[in-house]
């Protein structure tokens, strides 16, 4: 790697061996040398590709769950489903920092996130129907399925508390839950198989998104810069979206305009899970690993390339927006539908938010500005 | 690849001292430049002028960015607006979100992003080996538009109703294919359907240039079932199965530099038109001119405007573009178009019953599903999203098919350039940003109708345009279409998977310039289409 300070040095003294003309009077340029093609293979196959594989597989474990759950009505099987739900939910959350692609062409994401569901029509269809199949179900509109239904009929409605009796639980319930979890499953196998097969699933001539990410040169990427300005963009939206619309709408101008209808997986109380997963996320991309993963390249290298300053200090302000949105549940573990309303809480919120401020402000003036300086 | 990058890098010191050099010890090299570089177009980067994209114009956000030159205070509308955007609306009344209710109860979509994909094209459906058809639902970004025929109309006025389309009896002028639950009285056994279901097939055909090679083309064919106004039995009864009746598929467009195109003087515009082609070069190009709602509701006397948006240019601004989805598409009141699409039809009132006349588009207070604000706030959204700049504009193939987009008479339509008004303007009723005012722009169309051919008629008249007619499309931005969204397609209905697939459908007063792109050599086409792909 050639740093930007070496570069305009080397430039420079080209300018002066050519015109031989002072120093003064020659043109500045900088830019600074960074050699992207193994971040951007590691990034695609062992970050974005990886967390969708962990996504479709977490789903196939869910759904059985929740076909447990359908024949036998316990609370175990409950339970078991309840925990399935939450741990195939981290791998969707840590994906939201690089929403693009088969996710948004293929409509996944409506699938699989709309917010807010429409409990009205959910129980319009449960009190009407006499039973429920996945292929039905799948033409449903999308505010009747995907994370948040079965959410919904999992932990019931999370004013009180998030638990659910199975005797709560209707048969139709079930046999609805089960019947969403599999074309969820259906929509995360075709999200995993558009970046490693086919991008676009009625035709196996057309190539995997992850090739158009690793051979850029396309009519998708036109070049590195592209696939780089991509995975920086997708940073900088998901840490707008968490800090400026799930943690701060909900949260209002004060105590008394505060919303808790907009709390993201409010019936679970998963929000503060969500939060963190988003931002871990984008630790992932920034870093280019998993979380306890040995070092790899990522968005940081790239960075250091161009200022080993700048590259150090958003790392830390990703991992302190982490610690900051994990430590708004306090020594009493409150629920962030709770923490809202609540006077000491509210304080820990909005320090959360400010470092996502700083985050997003960091990544947006002095990350994303590299890319006119890059000298591919 | 690795190797690769670092030669390149290593060569890349030299070449741009060597460059720098040349340019700074020598000045004929850029006469010589000159004299390649024949179009004006050529090394423009900058398409929107101050309104283009910064640090987005490589990538899938390449439509998504606010204009840079926007004050705070725009910028926070223009965010509000994009909220807005993506905003999932739900049946109403939603208690909890009332922000949010308003959708249907018929429509073809639950919110603008579904058909603008990250404010680009939608995805074109396709279809699984061995499939014959598929059924649009929530993955299609395309409907149909539909009215009675009625013969063309060439002067707009009182008498003849402005040249409005007659819509069809218990329907009107946009088939809804979805619906909320309980649209229909047999929702129980078909949930979610609209006024009618949709189909979609694909009809094949090849075209070979004369080196041998070819390319396959597909036309989307489209068939209606289940109309609501007829039982199973009797379904060729249907209004919307008639023969008089005429449809036109409508696929989602880009949403960006919109306001940039609306600021274009109406006089330049009208100055290129060649209605009667005086200058016998085969192209025409004319104005469509259509009714305009914020006129009327402004009771002007003439409710008429230049249409400037659509794929027929059949809507005068942003305003009445951008509301007339959220009403249409959508099925959301707003304050310019606060009835209901469907209103005072059989379908309506069956559902208004059914449910108790809760969801009758207007609160008791006579407020319509979508405030004021937040209807300015969407179509300022709209108004206001930069235009990416191009890229790769030193590539040699890209510079030489910039002149053989000219040399095979693209331009002819394809307009490259424009100069936006300036001095205290209204867009849609309200005053215009001033960061859109006297840019240089670079959107390459001349914002008029031509008759395209047979091949892509719709065979339906819109206002004034007819069947065989269609506005010019911008090509700005047009590289990055696959890159916003990998499954879009372009043309009105989405037919076409490539740019190349897109001009092999021009015929018409475009015929002799597909014909000339046809007999290029294979090097030259690529070139051409290489500089397309760099806008």
């Amino acid at each position: 790697m050639l740093k930007k300070s070496l570069l305009a040095l080397a430039l420079s003294s080209v300018f002066l061996t050519g015109c031989g003309g002072s120093s003064s009077e020659a043109p500045v340029v900088t830019g600074f040398a960074f050699e992207a093609t193994e971040m951007i293979t590691n990034l695609t196959n062992d970050v974005i590709v990886a967390g969708y594989k962990n996504l479709n597989d977490e789903a196939a474990v869910f759904l059985l769950a929740t076909q447990n759950l359908a024949n036998t009505a316990t609370e175990e099987n409950l339970a078991a489903a309840q925990q399935a739900w939450k741990d195939v939910r981290v791998h969707w959350e840590q994906g939201e920092s690089h929403i693009f692609g088969p996710v948004d062409a293929l409509s996944i994401d409506p699938h699989l996130d709309t917010w807010p569901l429409n409990t009205s029509d959910l129980q319009d269809l449960l009190d009407s129907q006499s039973g429920f199949n996945a292929t039905e179900l799948k033409a449903f509109n999308d505010d009747v399925q995907g994370f948040h239904t079965m959410e919904f009929l999992l932990f019931g409605d999370g004013v009180a508390d998030n638990e659910k009796a199975i005797g709560e639980m209707k048969d139709l319930e079930r046999e609805y839950l089960s019947a969403a979890a599999e074309v969820f499953k259906t929509h995360t196998q075709t999200l995993f198989d558009a970046w490693t097969v086919a991008n676009d699933p009625n035709d196996d001539k057309s190539p995997a998104y992850k090739d158009l990410l690793l051979t850029a040169d396309n009519a998708v990427y036109a070049s590195q810069l592209g696939v780089v300005e991509e995975l920086i963009n997708g940073m900088i939206g998901i840490v707008d979206e968490v800090g400026n619309g799930k943690i701060a709408e909900p949260f209002g101008s004060s105590i008394d305009n505060i919303d808790t209808t907009k709390v993201e997986s409010q019936y679970s109380w998963n929000s503060l899970a969500d939060f963190t997963d988003n931002i871990q996320g984008v630790q992932n991309v920034y870093r280019g690993e998993f979380l306890g993963q040995a070092d790899k390249t990522g968005i940081i290298d790239f960075v250091t390339a161009a200022d080993a300053a700048i590259a150090t200090r958003v790392d830390t302000e990703i991992a302190d927006a982490i610690a900051a949105i994990k430590a708004i549940a306090g020594d009493n573990d409150l629920p962030f539908r709770q923490a809202i309303n609540d006077a000491d809480a509210r304080v820990r919120i909005q320090t959360a938010i400010d470092t996502l401020t700083t985050l997003q402000a960091s990544l947006e003036n002095d990350v994303l500005t590299q890319l006119k300086e890059w000298q591919q | 690849m690795k190797n690769l990058r670092r030669a390149k890098w290593s060569n890349l010191a030299i070449i741009i001292a060597s460059s720098i050099i040349v340019s700074g010890c020598n000045s004929s090299s850029s006469d010589e430049k000159e004299e390649v570089s024949q179009v004006t177009y050529t090394h423009v980067s900058q398409l929107g002028g101050d309104a283009t994209a910064v640090s987005a114009s490589d990538s899938g956000h390449g439509f998504s960015t606010p204009m840079p030159n926007l004050t705070t205070e725009q910028l926070d509308k223009h965010l509000a607006g994009d909220a807005h955007f993506e905003t999932a609306f739900t049946t109403a009344p939603n208690s909890e979100h009332p922000e949010l209710d308003g959708l249907g109860p018929v429509f073809n979509n639950q919110d603008c992003n579904s058909c603008h994909q990250r404010d680009g094209r939608s995805s074109t459906i396709t279809l699984a080996q061995g499939q014959e058809r598929v059924l649009l639902g929530p993955e299609a970004g395309i409907f149909l538009r539909m009215s009675i025929d009625d013969g063309e109309c060439s002067n707009p006025s009182a008498d003849n109703n402005y040249c409005k389309n007659a819509g069809v009896d218990g329907f009107g002028t946009q088939l809804f294919h979805r619906g909320v639950l309980k649209a229909r009285d047999d929702w129980q056994e078909n949930p979610f359907i609209g006024q009618a279901d949709v189909y979609l097939a694909y009809q094949y055909s090849t075209v070979e240039y004369a080196d041998g090679s070819s390319v396959e083309l597909k036309k989307p064919i489209f068939t209606i079932e289940q109309p609501y106004d007829v039982s199973a039995e009797n379904r060729l009864d249907s209004a919307i199965l008639q023969a008089n009746v005429r449809y036109s598929p409508r696929n989602g467009m880009p949403v960006f530099g919109l306001g940039l195109l609306e600021l274009i003087n109406e006089a330049d515009i009208l100055a290129i038109a060649d209605e009667n082609d005086s200058n016998e070069d085969g192209i025409s190009g004319r104005p469509n001119w259509v009714f305009d709602p914020v006129k009327a509701k402004n009771n002007d006397p003439i409710p008429v405007s230049l249409g400037r948006f659509g794929w027929k240019a059949s809507t005068p601004s942003v305003r009445v573009q951008s509301l007339g989805a959220l009403r249409g598409d959508m099925g959301v009141t707003n304050p310019l178009f606060p009835d209901e699409s469907i209103a005072n039809t059989p379908l309506h009132e069956s559902y208004l019953t059914r449910t108790n006349f809760v969801d009758t588009g207007v609160d008791e207070q006579g407020n319509t599903e979508a405030s004021q604000e937040f209807s300015d706030e969407v179509v300022f959204y709209a108004e206001t999203l930069a235009v990416p700049a191009r890229r790769n504009i030193e590539n040699e193939s890209v510079i030489a098919g910039a002149q053989l987009f000219d040399k095979v008479n693209c331009t002819g339509c394809h307009q490259p350039e424009f100069t936006t008004a300036t001095g205290e303007l209204l867009v849609g009723g309200l005053p215009a940003p001033d960061g859109l005012k006297g840019q240089k722009i670079y959107p390459f169309t001349d914002m008029l109708l031509h008759d395209l051919g047979e091949g892509l008629a719709d065979n339906r008249r819109d206002f004034t345009a007819t069947g065989v007619e269609w506005k010019t499309r911008p090509l700005w931005g047009i590289g990055l279409t696959k890159t916003v969204n990998p499954a879009a397609g372009l043309l009105h209905d989405g037919r076409a998977a490539t740019v190349e697939e897109a001009i092999l459908w021009h015929g018409g007063e475009a015929q002799q310039s597909k014909a000339d792109f046809m007999t290029l050599t294979q090097t030259d086409r690529q070139a051409l289409l290489d500089f397309v792909m760099s806008l």
